[in-house]
């Protein structure tokens, strides 16, 4: 395997590689003169992004020559740590540090590797995010799922084993978008999407509605702009259906027969009606007016509607079930709810049954699909809440009902990675569910061994906002230790994970922090030791996250040497591993993780480089011929996805309309927490997404009138760590909406508040300050705080405006979905001029 | 001969900014200075509010009013149409800067170069861009010449991500640009102020 040679002959080149100014890693371009990088654009020959770029990836040029990255290893000397404190950082070699880290760790690990925390977030490198398992810890001590995707992985994953999902950008004629950024700003693979998009809207005119309680580009871009309050989404979604189901009498009875379990009878308790003799789930057969097997082939018409008796019990078709718990949410009660008009609801219902075409179907190379150009697409804004799963549910039930999913025109699922989606059949004649696509489940266990109770979320995602409460009440679950280390590799715990106040507690309580950076963060400057990381233009990567389209990796590789004493994050794990003694489990993590074939595995004992393995990676995937050699030569095997690959390739499995599985999980759990002696409230896996008035985010009492939502700062911004970099530190700086909490005029007005003047926003869990933006482009009872604004790490460039978001939220099981792990994201706060 | 203009289509524009970044880093423009930008244009009540996301750059007009106000003959038009300043010819007067009806000029003021981005420090990057400035003389968008007389496009063209930017060849009827703006109406900005711009907008 040859190395990356820069002689210096090669004076002005373009090199390729793959962005990681966010995680999803668009082909990118290089220039490079006299060894200088003058230069980042798109990739015109990766079929993903086609040559556009968004401005992270063009800013990647000052993140890599910023001066204040961490040149060599770094140990602090002042002991004093806290929040603006300067850490007094000093030099110390590789060796030392690495033998300073390795003893500390190693100590903890023989005598409880429990008592350390992991906080990795190098969202590209997913197959390093478990070294902790590999050390022996489960703990995940920073953001990942809860504060986006817990409530939205897992539940793609039970319909149709996807990972994300997005509407068809090249079919589609009608698209409701809700609180994400898809094809404007934000989500998977930010500029192909753009285009994507913009050919659809200006090119085919496809008309686009967008709910989000602010004016986001996409609302701005929209035919229609819906504001709505937080929370609400699924109140929208449901008066909706419940017009579709009950006024309009309009869906796709075909599709939800022949490709959902829709037809099956439950028995009362809500669970699957099966034959005595092969347990088989029964259904309905309409023509000869009995009960059958769901596979049996004489049946004639599935039935949909009606109530049978079989064998003496009384069982119901699931989608009668589903019009029957939807019959009172008429528009008008759901628009008491979300502040939509009932008169919106009802026409949009219409015109979206309409322009989903149902019953009509389209030739694609050669083979006949059903054709539904209409969907509704979704992100955080609309399932980032504390019923999470129900919210999720309910926008994937308005799809399924037009018979749109994965199907040209309609809401596709999207995969992980190269193996786009995980299809495998299930019992019943149903797809198999697949919640667990990032990391297998954890085992329950009662009292639980990670600090964010994975045991307890057997289909969720690491919930990491509960793990501080869980080290200050350690009684509360019984936890027999205390965590005293902590491993932060790009990450910021501190930052990220609401709760404030208790994280900040936790930090306080650590003897010992590590960290692999390329910049100090709020987190990081606590630690004692910072390891450094190479830049993304210093190192390789296999880079194929979430794509939708395309699939197939793009090779991250160094467009220049090391500016500094760094080395590749991948590398310094293996020194840590290697130190500490966990390197057999970390290879044998990496075998899983990396997809590695069994001739390609890592042998124990052994330092394998993050080079090597990526190649032996790389070989597993595409075969020997294929390794990093061949990508470096070819830059990419990306290509678009086969039309069997997008296109319903569960045909033959049925899909879950009716989520009977939520309520197979919770039987298993209430019979686990019963052996143990405790008790989980397992209401939340409800088969049928209904409104809850018993939702904790809207009981949050009225002194409290206004909610308040945060943005990622459109497509500025990756969460919230671009802002040091200068030239998006000045873009924001010029854009309105990042200049300060947004307030709507009315509102404003009523309670005094001009722009710029400086407010408190109280919510019952904390208080920040900041300064007010007065605009129209909000709903009057919502304020905005955009990600732009939320930092206070000591980096010269920071804004430091420090109206963090996370602190007004809560950290506390009540606010969590206890389904998915989803933490409640929008809160109610009561703001006054100071 | 040709002359080059592009064409912003409103429709497309997403207003995600990648036009201005592409720019900064093409151009390496100094702290502060954008040679293009988006600007957002709010109109309207709660709830009935319309937004626009309208980029902005140097128009390079036909009939210039930075070119015939130049005293000391820095700001020109090349015969394709590009309005270039000559940074040595240049004396910071400001006058082009005050008769641009769009203000899509401005000095750059001194010390500005040996601040840089980072306050005192001078990344790699900014040594080598720098060095094409000069401080003390007004500087602007340069429609990319160098880019375009290697044949590419305009780095703000080449990057957007929505292909909301279009260049080409006015004077060609059968250009994308000219199909565009006979196709959708395109409309110069400002068009009161008898410029001639050769940036063209389509709604």
């Amino acid at each position: 395997m040859t190395q990356a040679a820069f002689s210096p002959a090669d004076k002005d080149r373009w090199i390729k590689s793959a962005c990681k100014m966010c995680l999803h890693g668009c082909g990118i371009r290089v220039n490079v003169r006299d060894g200088v990088i003058l230069k980042i654009e798109g990739d015109p020959d990766n079929p993903n992004n086609m040559g556009k770029l968004c401005p992270k990836g063009h800013s990647g040029i000052m993140r890599h020559y910023d001066p204040n990255r961490i040149k060599t290893p770094i140990r602090r000397t002042n002991p004093n740590r806290g929040p603006g404190v300067d850490p007094g950082w000093e030099p110390v070699s590789w060796d030392e540090a690495l033998d300073i880290v390795g003893r500390r760790l190693k100590k903890i690990r023989r005598e409880d590797p429990r008592k350390l925390l992991v906080a990795i977030n190098d969202f590209q490198r997913i197959h390093l995010w478990g070294w902790g398992a590999a050390f022996g810890t489960g703990h995940y001590f920073t953001t990942t799922g809860q504060f986006c995707g817990a409530a939205y992985h897992p539940i793609n994953g039970i319909i149709d084993g996807a990972f994300a999902s997005v509407n068809d950008y090249e079919h589609c004629n009608y698209w409701i978008q809700i609180g994400g950024g898809d094809g404007f700003s934000s989500h998977l693979h930010v500029a192909g999407s753009i285009k994507r998009m913009a050919d659809a809207r200006v090119d085919r005119g496809m008309k686009l509605v967008a709910v989000d309680p602010r004016m986001a580009a996409y609302c701005a871009k929209a035919d229609e702009w819906i504001p709505i309050l937080p929370g609400t989404d699924r109140a929208f979604i449901l008066g909706m259906v419940h017009v579709m189901l009950h006024e309009l009498n309009r869906y796709d009875a075909q599709f939800i027969k022949k490709h959902t379990n829709g037809p099956y009878l439950i028995a009362p308790g809500g669970r699957l009606f099966r034959c005595r003799e092969t347990q088989k789930p029964m259904v309905w057969d309409g023509g000869d007016n009995m009960a059958k097997a769901y596979d049996d082939p004489t049946v004639g018409d599935f039935a949909l509607e009606g109530r049978f008796v079989v064998d003496g019990a009384e069982v119901t078709p699931a989608f009668q079930l589903i019009k029957d718990a939807l019959k009172d949410h008429t528009p008008e009660r759901m628009s008491g709810i979300c502040d939509v008009p009932a008169g919106t609801m009802r026409r949009i219902a219409l015109e979206f049954v309409e322009a989903a075409r149902i019953g009509s179907t389209v030739m694609i190379e050669g083979k006949q699909y059903p054709y539904r150009p209409a969907a509704i697409n979704f992100y955080r804004g609309a399932i980032g809440h504390c019923q999470g799963t129900h919210d999720h549910s309910a926008i994937k039930l308005m799809n399924m009902l037009v018979g749109n999913i994965d199907v040209p025109g309609g809401h596709l699922g999207v995969g992980l990675d190269h193996r786009l989606l995980l299809i495998e059949p299930g019992p019943d004649g149903m797809i198999k569910p697949q919640p667990h696509i990032l990391h297998p489940p954890a085992p329950f266990s009662c009292p639980p061994q990670t600090l964010q109770m994975m045991e307890f979320f057997p289909i969720g995602l690491d919930p990491a906002h509960l793990v501080a409460h869980n080290i200050l009440h350690p009684e509360e679950w019984g936890y027999d230790f205390k965590p005293e280390a902590a491993l932060i590799y790009h990450a910021n715990p501190l930052k990220n994970i609401n709760g404030y106040h208790k994280v900040l507690e936790v930090f306080r309580m650590l003897e010992f922090i590590v960290a692999i950076d390329i910049l100090p963060n709020e987190s990081t400057e606590w630690a004692d030791i910072i390891l450094p990381d190479h830049s993304y233009l210093e190192s390789y990567m296999m880079t194929l996250c979430e794509p939708p389209v395309i699939t197939g990796h793009t090779l991250r590789q160094p467009v220049v040497e090391p500016m500094y004493d760094t080395r590749d994050a991948h590398d310094i794990l293996t020194d840590i591993s290697h130190g500490c003694g966990c390197l057999d489990e970390f290879n044998g993590l990496l075998n899983f993780t990396m997809f590695l074939k069994p001739e390609y595995y890592l042998e124990p004992g052994r330092k394998h480089t993050a080079q090597e393995c990526l190649d032996r990676m790389a070989k597993s995937i595409y075969g020997p011929e294929m390794g990093l050699d061949w990508f470096r030569q070819n830059s990419n095997a990306v290509r678009r996805q086969k039309p069997g690959e997008m296109y319903m390739p569960w045909d033959g499995m049925r899909i879950s309309l009716y989520h009977e599985y939520f309520l197979q999980v919770a039987g298993e759990l209430e019979e686990k927490f019963r052996s143990a002696g405790r008790q989980w409230d397992t209401s939340s896996y409800h088969p049928i997404p209904v409104w809850n008035d018993d939702h904790p985010l809207h009981r949050i009492p009225a002194e409290y009138d206004l909610y308040a939502i945060n943005f990622k700062a459109e497509a500025v911004i990756n969460h919230h760590e671009n802002t040091t970099i200068p030239w998006i530190n000045e873009l924001v700086s010029n854009i309105p909406i990042h200049k300060g909490v947004l307030i709507n005029t009315r509102t404003a007005r009523e309670k005094g508040i001009s722009t710029g003047d400086r407010i408190s926003i109280e919510s019952p869990f904390g208080k920040v300050e900041g300064l007010a933006r007065v605009i129209e482009e909000i709903h009057p009872r919502v304020i905005g705080i955009s990600n732009a604004i939320a930092r206070w790490t000591m980096h010269p460039v920071e804004r430091k405006m420090n109206v963090n978001f996370n602190r007004l939220l809560p950290a506390s099981l009540e606010f969590t979905d206890l389904v998915s792990g989803h933490q409640e994201t929008a809160v109610k706060v009561r703001i006054s001029k100071i | 001969m040709a002359r080059f203009g592009m064409v912003v289509d409103l429709k497309r524009c997403v207003g995600c900014n990648a036009c201005t970044l592409a720019c900064k880093a093409e151009n390496g423009t100094p702290p502060g200075i954008f040679f293009t930008k988006v600007l957002e244009q709010l109109a309207g009540q709660y709830p009935i509010v319309k937004k626009k996301f309208i980029p902005v750059l140097c128009n390079h007009c036909l009939n210039a009013p930075c070119v015939r106000v130049c005293p000391s003959g820095a700001t020109r038009k090349r015969d394709d149409g590009m309005v270039l300043v000559d940074y040595d010819q240049c004396i910071g007067c400001k006058a082009c800067a005050v008769a641009c009806p769009y203000k899509n000029r401005e000095l750059l003021p001194q010390g500005k170069l040996r601040q840089g981005h980072f306050k005192g420090h001078l990344t790699p990057f900014e040594k080598v861009k720098y060095s094409k400035f000069q401080e003390g003389v007004v500087i602007k968008c340069t429609f990319c010449c160098d880019r375009v007389d290697q044949g590419l496009e305009p780095s703000c063209v080449n990057t957007c991500p929505a292909e909301a930017r279009v260049f080409g060849d006015l004077h060609n009827p059968e250009s994308k640009v000219s199909r565009l703006i006979r196709q959708r109406g395109g409309f110069q900005p400002m068009s009161e102020a008898n410029t001639d711009p050769s940036v063209y907008y389509l709604e």
